[in-house]
């Protein structure tokens, strides 16, 4: 809560900023904007207020006025506040979708059918979750507790919390977007998995969730990897892939990350004095050449990674 | 993918970067224009047909200068309608003039300033005989320079003046400055044997200009690799060879290479399509050039005039007998 009030205060600064380059109708933003000293953060449904300033308005009202009474004013702020939130590389993209999960969250809301409105819900919060990268924290927990508030509220029926089934279909939906092959997914859903009946907690949901976010990452990584490794030919020597895998793990092995000063010593045995020497080390043995594919590499990789994730019990 | 460096930034930067407030007030402004029918429409369905626009490249369509040249991506977007309008007229083989190309452009934005395009046919014409036909994809990629890379190429051209007259450009540091400034005081008109700058002098000079620049400027290795293949060159020649640079038309990301420009089978079929359906109808409309155009989403009364500023000055090096056939 503490940085959205942070970001607000910063957009009111930003649409101050913007008003004195910008436009006649920003400028009339900019004061509504400052007029509005204590906003109410208007979330979900409540964003898209029927608009009763239409046709039949008894006086031409200032343009200021219209857009703070048809909500434009606080539509437009809630979309600021989540560019700057998740940064997005695109952000017209992220714009263009953002608008229309409001068109189509809007008018029906929490209106559908229990079976059908889940699915919405599920829809929406996968939606929330990939707003903002992971390593954007603070956005990426906001949006992760939206998901989980998102997922919780179950129709008419009064009985607040996610349960494991709608949590394992959440996670199985973020890694089918991603690379990942699907026997490297299943490994770590069943490590981070719930009973479908079980209630899961919010810190076991972002921990599932992020987990899943971290994996996808890392397999798109290990891919690059690879690239490097065969060098664009398709297959990469057994021995060099074997001998960075080997460091690989020697890097995220033994060592215990509670401890800060590990976090240098990976990244140091993972620098690229270190890993040449292993790579050199590797191809001067005289052994017959092999070679190593792309899902065998992916699954080695990746198998290093899902060992260091914690099981939740 | 991930550019770390934008999470870094305090917010009004980052939003400024990427110009997202401008695109955001120009929504506003938009909707403040037509609010009776979008109030009833719905504001969040005007703001996501909005940004999708943007993303698609639509949004420039029809819309004062200023607006076309505010950023990067609405020059690019600029650029890749008017290739997309006018194929016809390139793979017509018709060559305009200056103003006719000029005509073109203002039935895409209608205060579009007749300096920029003379600017574009000087690159194709070397400055000089500016009445001279000129072919569409000559003009093309002389105009996406001029246009996508405008205030580069006005530092470029107030940078080159410095060099002819053997002046030390400038705010910029030049290390090799001292000999630069010899040679070029021995060259101090255009018609001197030694024609233009020398090379690697206008690089350096170039180089810091893209460092300092908040203005899009191409990558400064393919500007690098256009000027080492010279001794010396001239403005125009300089100019040319970014027009011509395939990679620098890629690193632009608007046009399609120049062998593709005219290439573009799912359009052709739909084309096809339209005027076959257009013949069906047996609607009198002039077809050829038209059909592309009426590929358009948007209102298509501005189309007419092309025809007629367009044939007064036709020279049809008679590669097709379309255009004889539509004419009629």
């Amino acid at each position: 809560m503490a940085d959205r009030r942070f970001l607000t205060k910063l957009l009111e600064a930003l649409s101050q900023d913007g008003g004195k380059v910008a436009s006649l109708p920003t400028i009339k933003m900019a004061s509504c904007e400052k007029r509005r000293s204590a906003p109410a953060p208007a979330t979900g449904s409540g964003l898209v207020e029927p608009v009763r300033a239409g046709a039949g308005a008894r006086e031409p009202e200032s343009e200021a006025e219209f857009l703070l009474q048809s909500g434009v004013t606080s539509m437009v702020r809630e979309a600021l506040l989540k560019v700057l939130e998740a940064r997005p590389e695109e952000p017209v993209s992220f714009l263009a979708s953002y608008f229309e999960k409001l068109v189509l969250s809007g008018p029906q809301g929490g209106a559908a059918g229990d079976r059908h409105g889940q699915q919405q819900r599920l829809v929406r919060a996968l939606w929330y979750v990939r707003l903002a990268h992971h390593s954007h924290r603070t956005a990426f927990n906001n949006n992760v507790s939206m998901a989980y508030e998102c997922l919780s509220a179950r129709g008419r029926r009064k009985k607040p919390g996610v349960n494991g089934r709608i949590y394992s279909e959440l996670l199985k939906k973020i890694c089918q977007d991603g690379e990942a092959p699907e026997e490297v997914v299943s490994f770590l859903l069943r490590k981070i998995q719930c009973r479908d009946h079980e209630a899961v907690p919010f810190d076991v949901f972002r921990y599932g969730v992020l987990s899943c976010f971290v994996l996808l990452e890392f397999v798109a990584k290990a891919d690059t990897l690879y690239n490097v490794l065969d060098d664009g030919s398709g297959v990469a020597d057994k021995r060099v892939c074997q001998a960075v895998l080997d460091t690989l793990e020697d890097a995220l092995g033994a060592s215990d990350f509670s401890v800060p000063i590990h976090y240098l010593e990976a990244g140091s045995k993972l620098g690229p004095d270190y890993l040449a020497l292993a790579m050199d080390k590797a191809l001067l043995e005289r052994k017959i050449c092999f070679s190593m594919n792309r899902e065998e590499f992916l699954k080695k990789a990746t198998a290093l990674f899902i060992a260091k994730v914690k099981p939740i019990d | 993918m991930l550019s770390p460096e934008r999470l870094s930034l305090p917010g009004p930067e980052y939003l400024a970067q990427r110009h997202v407030l401008t695109y955001m007030e120009d929504a506003v402004s938009q909707l403040l224009e037509n609010r009776e029918d979008i109030s009833q429409y719905g504001i969040a369905r005007f703001f996501t047909e909005y940004f999708n626009s943007v993303r698609q490249g639509t949004h420039i369509l029809f819309r004062e200068f200023s607006f076309i040249q505010a950023t990067p991506h609405n020059r690019a977007s600029f650029l890749r309608t008017f290739w997309r309008c006018f194929r016809a007229v390139g793979k017509n083989g018709d060559l305009l003039t200056a103003k006719e190309y000029h005509c073109l452009l203002q039935l895409l934005c209608p205060d579009f300033p007749m300096e920029l395009t003379q600017k574009a046919a000087r690159i194709v014409l070397m400055d000089d005989a500016m009445d001279c036909l000129m072919s569409f994809s000559d003009f093309l990629f002389a105009f996406q320079i001029q246009f996508y890379y405008s205030e580069f190429l006005d530092s470029v051209a107030a940078i080159y003046q410095d060099l002819l007259t053997g002046k030390n450009p400038n705010t910029v540091i030049v290390p090799t400055s001292s000999s630069g400034q010899h040679r070029s005081r021995l060259a101090p008109s255009e018609c001197s044997p030694l024609d233009g700058v020398e090379a690697s002098l206008f690089y350096h000079c170039l180089e810091s200009l893209c460092d300092r620049s908040k203005y899009s400027c191409p990558p400064s290795a393919l500007v690098k690799e256009v000027l080492s293949s010279v001794q010396r060159l001239t403005f125009y020649g300089f100019l040319m060879a970014l027009a011509k640079h395939h990679g620098i038309n890629r690193a632009l990301g608007a046009l399609p290479d120049k062998g593709d420009l005219l290439l573009d089978p799912p359009m052709d079929q739909e084309l096809e399509k339209l005027l076959s359906q257009v013949s069906g109808l047996s609607i009198s409309t002039p077809a050829g050039s038209s059909g592309d155009i009426a590929n358009l989403p948007t209102r298509r009364s501005p189309w007419k005039p092309l025809h007629h500023c367009q044939k007064v000055n036709i020279e049809s090096d008679g590669s097709t007998d379309e255009t004889e056939s539509s004419e009629n």
